[in-house]
């Protein structure tokens, strides 16, 4: 398996207007491999968004080297290698839900037909096919977002950057975002999903690793893998393995904030 | 209809009730009218009764404003418009009718030149916080000084640039691309953060940033500067007109019949009441516009 994203002594200093520097990022070395499922927790400050947004050229390390896809973020980001998920579903009211997912086709030059069927395609991958022609505000959040990760995979990148995409979400509809995230990985198997989250059991659950993380500086705590057998279904969450590896990464988490505080 | 044992075919279902919101609204419309002309034909009433004097504690307070001279009755007014404009001159509505039009053509002149101006001044301030600095404050400044002291000059350098037809739509445009400047330098720069940083996921142009971001997600507030534009357009028609020296329009037609007021002063009041209308009607068609092209509003938005 080769490395998709490839981080090493990677740090970020935010300075503020007055003067005061925030230390967000300390020292991360990470490795992705490619068709992985990492995700990024920790408590708020620790850096989680901070690290996707710069693997996303969203944001600029203050030093440090970052390879994604063996380039530089931003030819990364020019090649157009990566899908992004908001928190917020960040569809275009003005456009019908077809016309949002036909979005980066667009912008990437697709021909019409081409345009419509790949976005068909990606409706009917998180199974919001009958919704089309409908606007955003006549969805609900969790279908919102639903599109929102239509648009992103519609492109076909190779990567999935996701900043807590189903954190608005009440619990049983965040479960059954889980189940549908899984189902599109497991049915694209060389893409690999990067998800910042601050839910324990929706890391565990997700990923093949949890990279723990702590705030002030943030720094990467630990990296968990998390070797539950897939396909994963409601019968994962009943393991015994998968409480153990709950219990590992809250105490893992608590251990990170209380060095600190 | 959906028979049983048929599949429901969701898109045929309507998304919303239907409602008769437009019904309400035109009923709304009918009974304030019939409220205002309650009230000019009852303070007619009134001050007649009166003697056209009220006197309250030693005090006279004069009311000979509501007298039919100065305030005619609305059935007089309405039946000015079918007599003839004078002396064997057809109907009065059909000589307002052509001088509307006139003014209206005007007035959609200037309210194209003011709304393409404001637009691309609005484009480049977005692009150049520069010039939004340097020029902004320009034009703030420039709708503090009065049309009315304007209008004379446009219409000498317009006539010494041999576009005379042309002076009346530049005084209508001055006042015109105001506030699509304000509102759509509001909305091209009223952008969520995210919204900007997906378009930057995608590695799009600023061109893609500008016509598939910046630009729809300005259309209601566009929208809101051209239904202003549309009702100051035809207010900057009427005033241009007055020093342009033209023969026609609406602006002319008040200065007629104010000079020949005492002998028929419903015809000013007609002229009045059809300027009114066309300002409303050109405000009609900018909203019908707007219905038709910023669809995706909620319902329940609006």
């Amino acid at each position: 398996m080769t490395a998709i994203i490839s981080i090493q002594n990677l740090n970020k200093v935010f300075r503020a207007k007055d003067g005061v520097s925030v230390h967000a990022l300390e020292n991360i070395n990470l490795t992705i491999k490619q068709g992985e499922f990492v995700s990024l927790i920790g408590p708020s400050g620790c850096g989680k968004s901070t690290l996707l947004r710069i693997i996303a050229d969203l944001i600029q390390p203050t030093n440090g080297t970052i390879t994604v896809n063996g380039k530089t973020p931003s030819k990364a980001r020019q090649d157009r290698d990566y899908g992004f998920v908001f928190q917020a579903p960040t569809l275009y009211e003005w456009r019908t839900v077809l016309k949002n997912v036909e979005l980066p086709l667009e912008i990437m030059k697709f021909s019409k037909t081409e345009r419509e069927a790949r976005a068909r395609e990606m409706l009917r991958l998180v199974e919001l096919g009958d919704f089309a022609g409908k606007y955003p505000w006549q969805l609900s959040g969790g279908m919102q977002q639903r599109v929102s990760i239509a648009r992103a995979l519609a492109f076909q990148p190779g990567i999935l950057l996701m900043d807590e995409p189903f954190g608005a979400l009440d619990e049983m509809t965040r479960e059954r975002m889980n189940n549908e995230l899984l189902r599109i990985w497991t049915s694209l198997p060389e893409m690999t999903v990067i998800f910042v989250t601050h839910s324990i059991s929706e890391a565990v659950y997700l990923s093949d690793r949890v990279v723990v993380m702590s705030p002030r500086p943030g720094r990467i705590a630990e990296i968990i893998d998390i070797d539950l057998p897939r396909p994963r279904g409601a019968q994962t969450r009943d393991l015994d393995d998968f409480f153990h590896l709950s219990s590992r990464l809250r105490h893992s988490l608590r251990e990170g904030v209380g060095a600190n505080d | 209809m959906t028979t049983i044992g048929q599949p429901l075919d969701r898109s045929a279902v309507p998304s919303t009730p239907p409602n008769f919101r437009w019904l309400r609204q035109i009923g709304g419309t009918l009974l304030l009218l019939a409220f205002l002309a309650l009230l000019w034909e009852g303070a007619k009433a009134f001050a007649r009764a009166n003697n056209y004097a009220l006197e309250i504690g030693g005090l006279t307070i004069s009311l000979s404003n509501f007298n039919n001279e100065q305030l005619p009755h609305l059935g007089d007014i309405a039946r000015a418009f079918a007599e003839p404009a004078g002396r064997g001159a057809p109907p009065l509505y059909q000589f307002l009718f052509s001088q509307a039009m006139f003014t209206l053509w005007e007035a959609v002149r200037g309210f194209a030149i003011g709304g393409v101006f404001g637009f691309a001044l609005a484009v480049l301030f977005t692009y150049s916080g520069l010039m939004q600095r340097g020029c902004l404050p320009f034009v703030v400044a420039s709708q503090t000084v009065p049309i009315l002291a304007i209008a004379p000059m446009v219409v000498i350098w317009m006539s010494r640039a041999g576009a005379r037809d042309w002076a009346v739509p530049m005084i209508a445009a001055y006042l015109t691309f105001f506030p699509v400047v304000i509102y759509t330098l509001r909305g091209l720069t009223s952008v969520p953060p995210t919204a900007l940083e997906l378009m930057q996921t995608y590695a799009a142009n600023g061109r893609a940033i500008l016509f598939k971001l910046r630009l729809p997600n300005a259309l209601p507030q566009i929208f809101t500067a051209l239904k202003l534009s549309a009702t100051a357009s035809v207010v900057g028609a009427i005033i241009g007109e007055l020093p342009s020296g033209s023969q026609d329009g609406l602006g002319i037609a008040v200065l007629d019949f104010a000079r020949y007021y005492n002998q028929s002063p419903p015809r000013l009041w007609a002229t009045i009441a059809t300027a009114g209308l066309l300002g409303i009607a050109f405000f009609g068609a900018v909203s019908i516009a707007e219905r038709l092209i910023v669809r995706w509003r909620a319902e329940e938005s609006d």
